[in-house]
């Protein structure tokens, strides 16, 4: 079957057999191996992408699910000007470790500062809940939430210059 | 009610094998602009061990970690090594690298010397530059010095050398002798809450003080810490894997072996000890799995501070800690008062 | 489970059905071009700023590291997101059992699948035993399945889902065997024999040093305690995943997510019997280890199937094979005796410990010397005797896992140093003080010890916690 997705901002499609997941179009057919496969039934978080606006796991979602609408990956995060302020942050302070992880916290962290621009610690908690990872005991990541978030309200954030408009924050549904 | 409770707990832990071989080797590649390549066959699996090293081999040339471009992890191409296991890599590895660094930089300094009209025996490397010792106004920058050792004098720097750490055969009867290079101390301190009525167990904060030599570089050994404390915290309340009676695991997915979430993890407070081996490089030891031994002692002495359960088995759950409250509860009743 | 699927596929038709013609024209289109998404855009600013200054050294920088980079654009290449042209897919068939002889495999309707390239059993592998320090752990389990998460047969496919329907195919006829599922039961003389032979004790350790019963006789008081520490899974978020690739010379690429190249160069070399000359392993970046990824666990598997196949082929674990086909943390069981003086000196400790190996050595010899040095903790005890053995079971096989015993032997020694401190009402930092190793101490081997930094660390955290020594 044909599903046909905005991904990243632009237009694509791909002819893919029914049961095919997001995470398997994504990856085998779009080539975008960011979201990563940890198991591959919804306990890991590491496939994390952005569907509209929410952040789902896209190991649990069929691709025929998606047709039709838009879908962020981390590959979609930075510009040519600059990197999304959660990637910066992550990258100064040694956030990830192995990086296997990363992919999924950095959207499930997106996911959250575009609806919540002020996060306090404890809802930056319960947003990455759902994302495990096995390397940093999540200490620098909950910091790096924050610092980012605390960049993308500064309005003269360098950062935030090269924010594309195809990546703005979607209006909730 | 909730009862808060403290516990604490030190250890030591030893860098490399037991006794057993276990060298690796480097080779060091100066390039005609003083840019370095740095063979190394361990592998990087998440410790930022690459970032360690290349930050050892800068030092040891003069220049800055991102001068370095480090291939590793290929049996074609890179030397010996026996990898990421142990806590090795920044004391063995690292030792090996520091070693091949110093002899490509022996070859730097024999071609500046003739430059500066010094002895090589006078210089250093430092900054980018070769200088004379006590002089610094007197250099060369390092790429000057590196374009003429490979295009004038025909000695391109580079530099090989093997480690493995000095150790003594145990007795097959006693155990006696020296069985690792040198070993490394911490101590964790955790506070808990524990709930009276349903046993459950909350790690508030945990303060680790570490012993890893000089800390190459602070914020991934504060990495290694947060992530040590965190695979503690699952070891001493969470983690187990089932079995049932037939040898089969029961608990085989993470929806049901639990593990510690962003929200199970406590404040963690990191200390680094001032500690220079002189067997490491540049005076570093290790911290990779230290960081995770003491933390289930400590939160289980906190457990027996909070609410006076002593726990014998990991994990101390809910259930577990339960268990002991009500145990604990009963005796006192049957005590006959003085 | 079958039905819902059924329902979420005719509702796609549904969808297809209704769809506008534009959309489909749409659809159409795009669809002549290849699938391929938009590129990362990598940004412009440089990754690493130089951070060496004048007279800066670079060690103790908080440099940033060299792949954080690739990793926050999700740029890192694990081998997950490696394809080579025409690659397969492989899986591996799991007993199920934990002990019994296979008396019968019968492959020929996963052979007879469209899409299935290659098939292997272990009567196959030329030298079907693999292992750090024992070879005693079979690549697929032949004749003698030991644990429930043995591999007993492989398929390569064109696609995983052909790849595990064949697996499925595959029909196993087992004899059941006896089996032991405990590690103090498998110490018994009657117990079922793992591996045959009259004990499935295989590694034992003695670090003996003073006089422990002399030192129990001195002492004020003695303390008795048993401690138990349970298996771990290590749980990389990375599942184990390796690519075989042979070339036309009969030279053998391995890409693994493994963090010792040159053991599992050995190790391919033995198990399929060519010379390590042509074989490259190729350890990329590993996502998350713990020392679960030191050695080989599939790859020969792979590498044969390759051969057969004509075609490379990569191998991933699903979750579930993570946790009973590879290794995980031994379960110990502890006994700790040590006695002190009226001022709460350690003057003998002696501990016993059995250690649950699972079905395989693996790394069990390492972790027992290990757990037997450390376990007199960072203290000058005068008397110590440390005695473990490791057991075999028909359980999960227990290999290396970060610390090496040293959290099992840690929990119990600082466990019952807290006890202690409380019953001779001595604060517990306190206690800890008076029988601290310092520079020059004597470890339970005899070695003397340099940089000795634990009373500094002690001191440290006590500040740094707040914690208020009572005298």
């Amino acid at each position: 079957m044909i599903v046909t997705l905005t991904v990243n901002g632009e237009l694509r499609s791909a002819s893919v057999p029914p049961e095919t997941t997001l995470l398997v179009m994504l990856r085998e057919h779009l080539h975008l191996t960011g979201a990563k496969t940890g198991c591959d039934v919804g306990d890991c978080g590491a496939c994390t992408v952005i569907v509209d606006g929410l952040a789902v796991n896209a190991c649990l979602m069929l691709a025929a699910q998606a047709d039709g609408r838009t879908v962020t990956t981390i590959e979609g995060l930075a510009t040519r000007e600059g990197l999304h302020p959660l990637q910066k942050v992550f990258e100064e302070t040694g956030a990830l470790q192995c990086g296997f992880c990363g992919p999924g916290v950095i959207m499930t962290s997106k996911a959250l500062l575009d609806h919540t621009p002020e996060p306090t610690p404890q809802e930056i908690r319960t947003a990455l809940t759902g994302n495990l990872c096995r390397c940093t005991g999540y200490v620098k990541m909950i910091e790096g939430v924050q610092e980012a978030a605390a960049m993308m309200r500064s309005p003269q954030s360098p950062a935030l210059a090269g924010q594309s408009p195809a990546l703005a924050a979607p209006e909730q549904k | 009610m909730k009862r808060r409770g403290r516990g604490l707990a030190s250890m030591w832990y030893p860098v490399g094998f037991t006794v057993a071989a276990n060298p690796s080797g480097a080779v060091v590649k100066v390039n005609e602009d003083g840019t370095a390549v740095v063979l190394t066959g361990t592998v990087e699996t998440g410790q930022g061990a690459l970032g360690v090293l290349s930050q050892i081999a800068a030092e040891a040339l003069g220049i800055a970690p991102n001068d370095i471009h480090i291939v590793s992890g290929d049996t074609d191409t890179c030397p010996m090594d026996t990898g990421a296991i142990a806590s090795r890599t920044t004391y063995i590895t690292g030792n090996a690298i520091a070693a091949a660094a110093a002899m490509a930089r022996d070859t730097l300094f024999e071609v500046a010397a003739g430059m500066l009209g010094v002895k090589a025996s006078q210089l250093e490397a430092k900054d980018h530059k070769i200088q004379v010792k006590g002089f610094p106004a007197r250099n060369v920058p390092i790429a000057d010095v590196a374009l003429r050792a490979h295009i004038v004098n025909g000695t391109p720097p580079i530099g090989s050398a093997t480690w493995n750490p000095p150790t003594v055969p145990l007795d097959p009867e006693t155990g006696q002798g020296k069985p690792f290079g040198t070993y490394v101390y911490a101590t964790q301190i955790a506070e808990v809450d524990v709930d009276d009525e349903t046993g459950e167990v909350e790690v508030l904060r945990v303060t680790a003080s570490h012993d890893c030599g000089t800390a190459i570089n602070p914020m991934l050994v504060e990495g290694q810490i947060e992530g040590g404390v965190f695979m503690g915290l699952g070891f001493a309340v969470q983690e187990e894997i089932l079995f049932d009676k037939q040898g089969k695991q029961i608990n085989c997915n993470l929806t049901n072996y639990i593990m510690p979430t962003t929200l199970d993890m406590p404040a963690v407070e990191c200390d680094i000890v001032d500690s220079y081996d002189e067997t490491g490089p540049f005076g570093a030891k290790a911290v990779g799995e230290p960081s995770l031994v003491p933390t289930a002692a400590a939160i289980c002495n906190a457990i027996y501070d909070a609410v006076g359960v002593r726990i014998m088995s990991l994990p101390a759950t809910a259930e577990k800690v339960l268990a002991g409250i009500k145990a604990k509860r009963a005796a006192e009743q049957k005590q006959i008062p003085a | 489970m079958a039905q819902d699927l059924m329902d979420r596929e005719l509702d796609v038709l549904d969808k297809e059905r209704v769809a506008p013609v534009e959309t489909l024209r749409r659809s159409d289109e795009a669809l002549r071009l290849p699938a391929v998404a938009p590129p990362t855009a990598l940004p412009l600013e440089p990754p690493l700023v130089p951070q060496v200054g004048e007279q800066t050294r670079a060690v103790g920088l908080r440099a940033q590291r060299p792949d954080s980079r690739n990793h926050g654009l999700g740029l890192t290449r694990y081998i997950d997101d490696i394809a080579l042209p025409g690659m397969l897919f492989a899986k591996i068939k799991r007993a199920g059992i934990a002990s019994a002889r296979i008396k019968r495999i019968d492959t020929s309707r996963a052979e007879a699948m469209p899409g299935v390239c290659a098939v292997l059993v272990g009567s196959e592998i030329p030298v079907n035993s693999f292992g750090p320090s024992l070879q005693d752990q079979p690549l697929l389990a032949h004749p003698i399945v030991r644990h429930a998460g043995d591999g007993v047969a492989a398929v390569a496919a064109v696609t995983e889902q052909i790849a595990q329907a064949a697996i499925d195919a595959i029909t196993v006829e087992y004899e059941p065997l006896p089996g032991v599922y405990d590690a103090l039961e498998a110490l018994k003389p009657e117990s079922y024999k793992v591996h045959g032979g009259d004990t499935n004790v295989y590694a034992s350790k003695v670090i003996k040093r003073g006089d422990v019963e002399a030192g129990f006789a001195q002492a004020y008081r003695i303390y008795e305690g048993r401690y138990y520490t349970p298996g771990i899974e290590h749980a990389p978020m990375e599942p184990f995943t390796s690519i075989a690739d042979w070339d036309a010379n009969g030279r053998l690429t391995i890409h693994a997510s493994i963090g010792r190249i040159t053991l599992a160069r050995c190790d391919l070399a033995r198990t399929l019997a060519i010379p390590i000359s042509r074989i490259r392993v190729i350890g990329t970046v590993v996502g998350g280890n713990f020392g679960g990824k030191n050695e080989i666990r599939h790859e020969p598997v792979l590498a044969l199937l390759a051969k057969k196949a004509g075609r490379p082929v990569k191998g991933r674990f699903n979750r579930v094979e993570e946790f009973v086909a590879s290794t995980i943390r031994h379960a110990f069981h502890m006994d700790y005796k040590t006695g002190v003086t009226k001022d709460g000196r350690l003057i003998a400790r002696q501990v016993r410990m059995v250690l649950d190996g699972g079905a395989y050595c693996s790394f069990s010899e390492t972790t027992l010397g290990k757990a037997c040095i450390l376990s007199t903790g960072p203290y000058e005890i005068p008397n110590s005797l440390a005695e473990g053995y490791v057991v075999y079971t028909n359980k999960t096989t227990a290999g290396s896992m970060r610390g090496f015993g040293a959290p099992q032997v840690c929990f119990a020694y600082e466990s019952q140093m807290d006890e202690i401190a409380r019953d001779l009402g001595i604060d517990p930092v306190e206690i800890r003080l008076r029988n601290m190793f310092r520079e020059g101490s004597m470890s339970s081997t005899g070695q003397v010890l340099h940089s000795v930094k634990v009373k500094e660390s002690l001191e440290n955290a006590v500040k740094k916690f707040g914690w208020e020594v009572q005298s």
